[in-house]
């Protein structure tokens, strides 16, 4: 059985970015995904917005977190190489009460230390985006603001935490936890079996089911759901600035964001829910956010959506919509990192630090690894070469000349290297999400078969044991009648 | 890296891009064909139901028998063939750049012909709400499973669309032994030819429901059903009628779209309603020396047609390549030729060509599609002021694609003024 100074309970962005900051130290450290992959909870259900800080109230610590872990992400995004744009915000007022409320936020923001922050006019907003509804009256421009692949950034905190020494395991759902005589954590998976000093609890919408198998019960979650649009690269006109309109209590709104790959997303609506695995489409949601969109950008081309999806945001009930970040009173060495719903992808640096500094306030030594490596290495992208080094990668290997995604050119040579890469990818989103295969105008209408007969020849599988990403999500369920098994 | 030069490049090695090369190649131009696939065929090789070659061979063969017949005549030629090989840039200067595992290519071309057929319109596209779980596919992706991987993607199927594609692959999911439970068609009005119905639907019992759509998908990893509901003439939903149908497979035939990315690149101009570029009677886009034909064109049912269209487009290829060297050579000026434009009217959805040249020397086929059922209606051809064909009365629907051949005789009016022509279906009245 291992044993481990900190066992990290779920591998989104929060999870993982708190391995990448433990990595950093002499200790040992593992990391339980209860999917098949990581990234694949609330992470990869949002728009990708790096919020810079000007919603949070000056003073809280949600605006302390935010607008320090903004920050880090220009540097995070040069040392880990994931992909970032750097768009900037506009939250648009369309009267009178909505410029009182941009000029609060103006005033947050100013406070929470966020960067050249400013109010603009009609003419000013218009000249950076022509197509911009004409009933548009003012903005709070956040220039500073960035949008990355959130999923993508989870994977590079996990690649880097694995390099440095943290294990990251997927499939891995934490059944059970107890607490030993000796003070240690006894952790249960359904076939595996760790022990560990201090655990730090990530679990996004399960938070509290992690948590009460700790025998805590702090604090109820119930999730927050969002539909989210894509919209084709091609659409003509398409935003170049993330705008939303001004923000309501709970949420902030329906916006555009333009995509680190050029899609346009739009999102998201915000319904409380009950259940906590029903990250479904609804029909009102989706014409919500085309109306919603309408409003900011008139024109813009609902026949060039090729995507629908959803996001679940953990929300810890009855605290303000604020996260909760602190170590449980009741159960030593368990350490909350919950209910991180927006700012969370902007946040997670710095949750990573405070829990970082619980961690060492609960009595964990937090030594400095001599040997830290803060840099990663992302997988070759075929399509960012020149010419001149495709055919010098192709003549070199081979599989790199081998298109197998039409609509976002990705190559097999570029698969391989994802299924057999340092958080190694088994299913077809996985490959989808490292690689792009599969997110393209046609959705995987012609590489899917290929991508599946890849996967099973590297894998040694048959195509019938590939998934689309959870267990039990087989594509193909045997030979035809007659047809060779 | 390899730098070529042809005079004519055709991308896209299916019935379309077969055709044209041969045609070219007989014209004289050195051609050469770029093929992303292993093999050359395209879609009919994975199309191994009958029903190819009615009107061009005068045989009822499958899809890969209509295919082999091209690819001999192509293998007998001196054709170049570049498999494995995709074009992954055509330039506003007409260069193309192609991949293949030997490295990167250059080609350069006096004419090329666009030949790269379409996709399939995605459950994105229209927004199915519900889970997103395995067991949702196209039709055409699952047609690839069964006919060429020999994999079952499901054991209950619900198909949504009742295009062709949808009804070939209930017959061939009932086949191959997997239980498909029924046709659901959002307009009021099935879209394959009326053949498939009968040899796909009825002749298998498969029931197929009209005016109903797939409101809902439910399970998840794995699709566990469906909700249906009918809608109604404005095409909302009746809730009244949600109906919940159990299955694992959900496969979607909703229409196909011509996959021009590759032609937008160059400057191609795309005909909105088709999603295909705007040519002239010469299928000869606005960009000088780019031809296209076949579905990236415009959406055929028939293959036969197709070939036509694809020879059209080959010839004037040719014609255009070694004409453009002899200008060249001989110093010759470039030609500016006057164009009217051709618009869909009353009934019609678009018209290919849209646009022709003044004044026309050649007879011209005019190819369209009208936009709804009509039980007794003729094709009208007019200007503004006058009009100078009219077809006789006969059934039009939106699936089969109509055809009006023209002669200079008959056009020679446009000689005069250069006002648009329009093609209209006007319904009669009894």
């Amino acid at each position: 059985m291992n044993h481990y100074d900190i066992i990290i309970i779920g591998g989104g962005i929060t999870g993982t970015a708190i391995a990448h900051e433990c990595s950093k130290y002499q200790l040992t450290a593992a990391l339980l995904e209860r999917g098949t992959d990581i990234g694949i909870g609330a992470t990869k259900g949002n728009g990708g917005v790096v919020h810079p800080g000007y919603d949070p109230t000056p003073g809280s610590l949600k605006a302390k977190i935010n607008v320090c872990g903004a920050n880090r992400y220009p540097q995070l995004a040069r040392d880990l190489n994931f992909g970032i744009i750097n768009p900037g915000i506009f939250v648009i007022g369309f009267s009178d009460a909505d410029e009182a409320v941009l000029k609060h936020k103006l005033e947050f923001g100013i406070k929470n230390g966020v960067r050249d922050l400013a109010i603009i006019d009609a003419g000013q907003m218009r000249n950076r985006e022509p197509q911009l509804a004409t009933t548009a009256r003012h903005a709070l421009y956040a220039p500073t603001a960035t949008v990355v692949d959130p999923f993508e950034v989870a994977i590079a905190f996990a690649e880097n935490a694995k390099a440095n020494g943290v294990e990251i395991l997927t499939s891995q759902p934490v059944t059970a936890i107890k607490k030993r005589t000796d003070g240690n954590f006894l952790v249960n998976t359904p076939n595996q079996q760790f022990t560990c000093t201090y655990i730090v609890n990530a679990a996004g919408n399960h938070a509290d089911d992690v948590a009460r198998l700790a025998g805590i019960a702090e604090y109820q979650m119930k999730p927050r759901h969002g539909d989210l649009l894509v919209l084709d690269k091609d659409m003509v006109n398409k935003p170049k600035t993330v705008m939303f309109p001004c923000p309501g209590p709970d949420t902030k709104g329906i916006a555009c964001i333009p995509t680190v790959h050029g899609n346009t997303i739009v999102g998201s609506t915000a319904t409380m829910l009950d259940d906590k695995e029903a990250v479904n489409n609804y029909a009102p949601g989706i014409q919500a956010l085309i109306d919603g969109v309408h409003k900011i950008l008139p024109e813009l081309d609902a026949a060039k959506i090729i995507r629908t999806f959803a996001g679940l945001r953990p929300v810890v009930l009855d605290n303000n919509n604020d996260f909760y970040i602190a170590e449980s009173p009741t159960v030593k060495g368990f350490i909350h990192a919950a209910g991180i719903q927006s700012p969370g992808v902007a946040s997670a640096p710095a949750i990573a630090e405070l829990v970082r500094d619980l961690l060492d306030n609960a009595g964990l030594e937090m030594v400095p690894k001599a040997d830290y490596n803060p840099y990663r290495e992302k997988l070759t992208v075929f399509t960012e070469l020149s010419l001149a080094e495709q055919d010098a990668l192709i003549n070199e290997h081979p599989a790199y000349g081998r298109i197998v995604c039409r609509c976002e050119t990705v190559t097999e040579g570029e698969i391989i290297a994802a299924i057999h890469g340092a958080i190694p990818a088994h299913t077809l989103d996985a490959i989808k999400r490292r690689t792009r295969a599969g997110m393209g105008r046609c959705q995987g209408g012609f590489c899917q078969y290929k991508v599946i007969a890849i996967l099973a020849r590297e894998l040694g599988l048959s195509a019938d044991a590939i998934c689309l990403e959870d267990a039990g999500s087989q594509l193909l369920c045997g030979a035809v009648k007659g047809g060779a098994k | 890296m390899k730098q070529l030069d042809y005079d004519v490049v055709v991308i896209g090695g299916g019935p379309a891009g077969m055709a044209a090369a041969l045609k070219a190649n007989e014209k004289g131009a050195t051609v050469a064909i770029i093929e992303r696939n292993d093999e050359l065929g395209g879609i009919l090789n994975q199309c191994i139901h009958s029903g190819f070659g009615l009107s061009y061979f005068k045989q009822e063969l499958t899809g890969p028998e209509y295919a082999e017949l091209f690819i001999n005549r192509v293998k007998d030629s001196d054709i170049d063939v570049y498999l494995n090989t995709m074009v992954i840039d055509l330039a506003p200067d007409q260069r193309i750049t192609a991949v293949n595992q030997d490295g990167m290519l250059v080609l350069a071309a006096g004419a090329i012909v666009l030949a790269m057929g379409c996709r399939e319109r995605t459950r994105g596209a229209i927004k199915i709400p519900g889970s997103r779980p395995a067991g949702v596919l196209t039709a055409g992706l699952a047609q690839r499973y069964v006919n060429i991987e020999n994999r079952k993607p499901g054991e209950r199927i619900v198909i949504l669309g009742s295009g062709d594609i949808g009804l070939i692959m209930a017959r061939r999911l009932t086949l191959e032994g997997m239980q498909v439970l029924g046709v659901y068609e959002l307009m009021p009005y099935a879209n394959g030819l009326y053949r498939n119905i009968k040899n796909c639907l009825d002749d298998f019992d498969i029931p197929l429901h009209l005016s109903t759509t797939v409101t809902n998908i439910i399970g998840y990893p794995h699709l566990e059903a469906v909700e249906v509901a009918k809608v109604d003439e404005n095409f909302a939903v009746i809730d009244e009628t949600r109906e919940v149908i159990a299955c694992d497979t959900l496969l979607l035939s909703i229409g196909l779209i011509p996959e021009n990315e590759l032609s937008q690149n160059s400057g191609v101009g795309l005909n909105p309603r088709t999603n295909g570029p705007l040519v002239d009677e010469e299928l000869a886009t606005d960009q000088p020396g780019i031809f296209a034909c076949g579905n990236v064109l415009h959406v055929h049912d028939l293959v036969d047609n197709v070939t036509l269209e694809a020879e059209q487009a080959g010839t004037a290829a040719a014609v255009y390549a070694l004409e453009q060297k002899a200008a060249v050579s001989e110093n010759r000026p470039a030609e500016n030729k006057a164009t009217i434009t051709i618009s869909p009217g009353e009934n019609v959805g678009y018209t290919v060509p849209a646009k022709l040249t003044i004044p026309p020397q050649k007879p011209i086929r005019i190819l369209f599609r009208v936009r709804t059922p009509l039980d007794q209606a003729a094709v009208v051809i007019h200007t503004g002021t006058e009009i100078f064909y009219q077809g006789k009365v006969q059934a039009y629907k939106p699936s089969v694609m109509e055809a009006v051949a023209l002669h200079p005789e008959e056009l020679n009016r446009l000689n005069e003024s250069d006002e648009p022509i329009t093609v209209s279906v006007r319904e009669v009245k009894k």
